[in-house]
């Protein structure tokens, strides 16, 4: 530590510069670990809103509540074909697909990157948006390449009475 | 006196783990993955009382 801002300038009685200020402001070993602990604290309290957003999503206290909607009757859908329809507003396009006799997925088919419609590629096996290649998992929604990094929000189908209706939406963002 | 500065590096270690996990937490719950995201602020967590127990540690033993 230099004694640079600890000199008297100036010849002179000494009342005002009498204020001894050395290692004012040394961090030591000791200061220095107090500091980590602190930012680890900060770490720690920061932490806790995200886990308890988390926790709320994943206990699904924000999910909302549409009224059922049929999409098409079940002679109309062929194993592995794939319905355009609307939910749960008019202007939320989603799409069915049809995988085996009894099982359905359907998935709003906004591309969780940029928001081009994804579609059903038959052959492939897969969900694809046409506009930056992204690729979506058709069992689940889940992105499996290109750009996007979330999944598609699933749609909750139910078949009744030899029709398919959607009856909720997995996670809806408008 | 013969100070340990064994403490230091491994606070050092728990402040980048720290680093680490808080930028995991952020991203996983960007992209949805809500239980990574609860795992990842939970290891945040512990980490407070595993850094100021080194800190008590270091202090004690060593001035």
């Amino acid at each position: 530590m230099s004694d640079k801002n600890n000199k008297i300038p100036f010849n002179e009685n000494n009342y005002t510069h009498n204020i001894n200020r050395n290692n004012e402001r040394k961090l030591d070993r000791r200061g220095f670990m107090k500091t980590l602990v602190g930012a680890a604290g900060v770490f720690a309290v920061s932490s806790l809103p995200w886990g308890a957003i988390a926790a709320k999503e994943l206990s699904g206290l924000s999910d909302k509540k549409y009224p059922k909607k049929k999409i098409a009757d079940l002679k109309s859908v062929a194993v592995g074909d794939a319905v355009d329809f609307h939910f749960p507003g008019e202007h939320d396009s989603a799409i069915l697909i049809r995988l085996s006799e009894k099982k359905f997925v359907a998935y709003q088919n906004a591309c969780t990157h940029l928001r081009c419609p994804v579609f059903w590629e038959k052959d492939k096996g897969e969900m694809i948006c046409p506009c930056h290649h992204g690729k979506f998992d058709v069992e689940t929604g889940a992105p499996t390449a290109g750009p996007p990094r979330r999944p598609l929000p699933e749609i909750h189908v139910k078949v009744e009475n030899g029709a398919v209706y959607a009856v909720g939406v997995k996670r809806y963002e408008a | 006196m013969k100070r340990s500065y064994v403490p230091v590096a491994l606070l050092l270690a728990v402040l980048m783990l720290n680093i680490i996990f808080t930028q995991y937490m952020v991203h996983q719950y960007f992209y949805q993955n809500y239980m990574n995201t609860i795992i990842a602020a939970v290891l945040n967590v512990i980490l407070f009382p595993i850094a100021f127990l080194i800190y008590k540690k270091g202090v004690n033993v060593n001035d």
